[in-house]
């Protein structure tokens, strides 16, 4: 009964976060479904990996969306789409019924248990090439937003991008 | 059709895809990419998660949820940096408007 | 002990590149002073990492299990190549102190430089195939940076984005191979596939040896790729040396040697690779008979070389072939520093612009006419005996009418090099020209591989042991130095060899009084002098390409929502075709 709260509590907050015309009311949509998500992970026995997007998901990155928004200013996001309405809609409804055809029978059979180290084994153990390229990962992009975020205008590539732009 | 808990899961990973999917093609504005991309990646992580628990791989599972989540939030990073300095430097957060690369 | 050289040979250039990228444009003397301070360390590191070679350690990075181990083994052919890649890299990198004095952006300019030799060690020292093409993309993205340095020259950038395009061809080939071998094997190292090529299907062992062959063409220049490599003399020149001698080229001939035991029983492949040997060989030493272009027709000579290599490995002499690696990234490189001099001072690469240059750059004739007589295979120097071992493989129950070509073509050497030597050195001054003789810097680079010119050739042995010893799978039969000198020297085949060489080296000297043969093959000089056509299919292509992308153009709106509305499209018709007859 909890997943089925949860389950459309995720979808309704989704289609809030992508229908409101404001971006920060978008943004706090788009917590409430990480939070919702995180919730699942709980419920679903991942509570570690629930915990992580719960801080992270939910609160790192909203306030990320909040600092990028109040940089660049509530823009009215109502412009209308290149690609018509209903053909977005057929084309999403297509891979919805698709999607759903191709997985929902036979998912409900359990796989047999192999035995499975435990998770901080799998992790470091058997996925260290993982955690090594998430460090890499992490660590470019910091030097990317570094020089996003740098202020300086005086680089030729940027400047001509400003001119072209305008 | 019975309502088990992995049905009802694959319910929602489907139902997130299809949303960000009709995002993506619909949306102008480049923060709401961002927020489209973040809501498929969360698809993406229920899936792999009870893809696990599935295959009585749940920590396997679990691990390369946590590297989606990683990543994930990498790319709303930069996804973020990028829209700021967009906006700085083409004056608008409007991907149409994005054509300096094309002749 | 050796795990520490190992790191340290393939760390230590990475580690260099890393901090004089960060420690940036400041100071000139400080960049070259570090540049050299890190490549001279990696090659000490190389050096004390040879004795180890002969024990074949096996060293792994467990790297969880999906990927496996990234495995890096210590044995003779890897050694050896390491030590060449760092030792003739940081002797290139030395020239360089003088070479690049007072040009810009420095930093940029070594960091790739050590980077690319770290690249090039760590492809020679390891043994996990998907690794291998990882350190094969990393020399191909240098060579590339490396080429195009003087980024404002539309030359430069167009010959090092073809050096890229014909190189990543090649990748393709490698990374095939990766994949098949993880298929069939269910993990990347491939001495499993050494030591027992029936793992694989002779079907599956067959595309992975002609892939093989393909990559190592596309790298090392060989027959049909070889027109990238002349376009890459617009690097600056000691970017040349260490493309020609240290680094890229030999990784072709490497993955040849290092795959010998898995494919020589492939039906046909032996004598494909034998003639793509010959067939570059030929081409090569024809062409630099006509060009004028002093770096060019060591260009040439170089493919040409490495045709001989290419040429001994198809022959079954992989000893043969490797041993001529040695000898000529040493004569190749002192050649390729000695005409950097010339050029340097002259500021033109054009020959017949040179001309009685032998008078004011002594230093520099006499090196330069070492290296060439190393080429030209004149006994005594390291070329000669390297390359009668390589005639020699090819007489071994080998295709006798390939052998006579290669004779043919040692001759040719003989005549490219003296007219090389006499056109820039010898015949009339250019009065107006202010010349200098090689900077300090410069002569510190250029004596050792003087030195090395003239003795690598005493190493036969031990060159040979180390080999041998290292490679079981490949069965060679080695012989002590004395052996192999006692063998050349005896051996008819080897007069019959300096008998061309000689005619050769003759008609070069007195090339003026054939001209009357050289009209009559004028049609052949005016054929090379256009590469064969080879020049105009590159371009064709190039062109198809082009054309092909502009038609294309249309479909790329560069608005994300009709990328995305694309995207879904593919999604969409693939789910449908799983859903109907998939599952």
């Amino acid at each position: 009964m909890l997943h089925l709260v949860t389950a459309v509590g995720i979808l309704v907050c989704a289609i809030q976060a992508i229908r409101s015309r404001r971006l920060i009311v978008s943004a706090l949509w788009l917590a409430g479904t990480s939070a919702l998500v995180a919730l699942e992970l709980y419920l679903l026995g991942a509570p570690e990996i629930g915990v992580i997007e719960l801080s992270v998901g939910a609160g790192l990155v909203t306030v990320l969306f909040v600092f990028a928004i109040n940089l660049t200013g509530e823009e009215a996001a109502d412009l209308k789409g290149l690609i018509k309405e209903p053909l977005a809609v057929v084309m999403s409804v297509l891979a919805i019924v698709l999607l759903g055809v191709l997985l929902v029978p036979g998912i409900d059979r359990a796989g047999p248990s192999v035995g499975e180290p435990a998770l901080k084994v799998v992790l470091w153990g058997n996925r260290q090439m993982d955690v090594f390229l998430q460090a890499v990962l992490v660590f470019c992009g910091v030097l990317g937003v570094l020089g996003l975020l740098s202020e300086r205008e005086s680089t030729p590539a940027e400047h001509s991008l400003s001119e072209d732009g305008e | 059709m019975n309502l088990s808990v992995p049905n009802i899961v694959i319910l929602i990973v489907i139902g997130l895809l299809g949303v960000g999917t009709y995002a993506l093609l619909t949306v102008r504005n480049l923060i709401k990419v961002v927020v489209a991309l973040q809501i498929m990646v969360k698809a993406a992580m229920l899936a792999l998660v009870l893809a696990g628990r599935l295959q009585g791989q749940e920590n396997l599972g679990q691990s390369l949820a946590l590297t989606v989540i990683v990543a994930d939030t990498i790319v709303a990073v930069v996804g973020l940096a990028l829209a700021v300095q967009v906006r700085r430097v083409v004056g608008t957060l409007d991907l149409s408007a994005l054509t300096t690369l094309r002749r | 002990m050796a795990m520490t050289w190992l790191t340290l040979t393939i760390g230590l250039p990475w580690l260099g590149a890393l901090v004089i990228w960060l420690a940036g444009d400041r100071d000139e003397k400080f960049t070259h002073l570090l540049a050299v301070a890190f490549s001279v360390a990696a090659g000490v590191a190389a050096l004390l990492l040879l004795p180890y070679g002969k024990e074949r350690l096996v060293y792994s990075l467990p790297m969880g299990g999906v990927f496996g181990d990234f495995t890096f083994v210590v044995d003779g052919l890897g050694v050896f190549l390491a030590a060449i890649a760092t030792v003739v890299g940081s002797l290139a990198v030395i020239f360089s102190v003088d070479y690049m004095h007072g040009e810009g952006q420095l930093p940029r300019y070594y960091a790739f430089v050590l980077f690319f030799i770290g690249g090039m060690a760590g492809l020679v020292l390891t043994s996990n195939l998907l690794l291998m093409f990882f350190f094969w993309e990393i020399t191909a993205l240098c060579s590339y940076a490396l080429i195009s340095f003087h980024n404002d020259d539309p030359k430069a950038v167009a010959g090092g984005i073809k050096a890229l395009i014909i190189t990543q061809l090649g990748g393709i080939g490698l990374l095939a191979g990766a994949l098949l071998l993880y298929a069939y094997t269910g993990s990347n190292d491939f001495h499993v596939l050494l030591e027992n090529p029936a793992i694989l299907p002779a079907g599956v062992l067959a595309w992975m040896g002609f892939g093989c062959l393909i990559a190592a063409a596309a790298k090392s220049a060989q027959f049909p790729f070889q027109t990238w490599l002349p376009d890459a003399m617009e690097a600056p020149t000691p970017i040349s040396a260490l493309i020609h001698a240290a680094t890229m080229v030999n990784a072709g001939v490497y993955l040849l040697a290092r795959f010998y035991p898995a494919f020589a029983g492939v039906p046909g492949w032996r004598e494909a690779v034998m003639i793509v040997g010959m067939l570059s060989a030929l081409l090569a030493a024809v062409m630099a008979m006509v060009a004028t272009d002093l770096k060019r027709v060591l260009a040439y000579s170089t493919i040409s070389q490495l045709g001989f290599m290419v040429y001994a490995v198809g022959a079954g002499g992989v000893f043969a072939s490797q041993f001529h690696l040695l000898s000529h990234s040493v004569f190749k490189a002192l050649l390729f520093l000695a005409a950097g001099a010339v050029i340097h001072s002259v500021g033109t690469r054009d020959m017949r612009r040179m001309g009685g240059l032998g008078k004011d750059m002594p230093v520099t004739r006499a090196v330069f006419v070492i290296g060439g007589l190393a080429l030209a295979g004149i006994p005594i120097f390291n070329g000669f005996w390297s390359k009668e071992l390589i005639l020699e493989a090819g007489l071994h129950e080998n295709p006798l009418w390939l052998y006579a070509l290669m004779v043919f073509v040692a001759g040719l050497t003989a005549f490219y090099t003296v007219r090389m030597i006499s056109m820039v050195f010898y015949g009339e001054a250019h009065p107006e020209r202010h010349v200098h003789d090689a900077g300090n810097a410069m002569k510190v680079a250029l004596l050792p591989l003087a030195i090395g010119s003239l003795t690598t050739w005493l190493l036969a042995g031990p060159f040979g042991h180390l080999l041998a010893e290292s490679l079981p799978a490949h069965h060679l039969e080695v012989h002590s130095t004395l052996a192999v000198v006692e063998e050349v020297i005896t051996a008819p085949a080897t007069y019959l060899a300096l008998g061309v060489v000689a005619l050769g080296w003759l008609a070069g000297w007195q090339r003026r009084r054939l001209s009357r043969v050289g009209q009559a093959l004028s049609g052949v000089g005016k054929a090379a002098a256009e590469s064969f056509g080879f020049e105009a299919i590159n371009r064709g292509v190039v062109n198809a390409t082009q054309k092909l992308a502009e038609a294309l153009r249309v479909t790329q709106p560069g608005l994300l929502n009709w990328n995305v509305f694309a995207i879904v499209c593919a999604f969409l018709i693939l789910l449908a075709s799983l859903a109907v007859g998939g599952r």
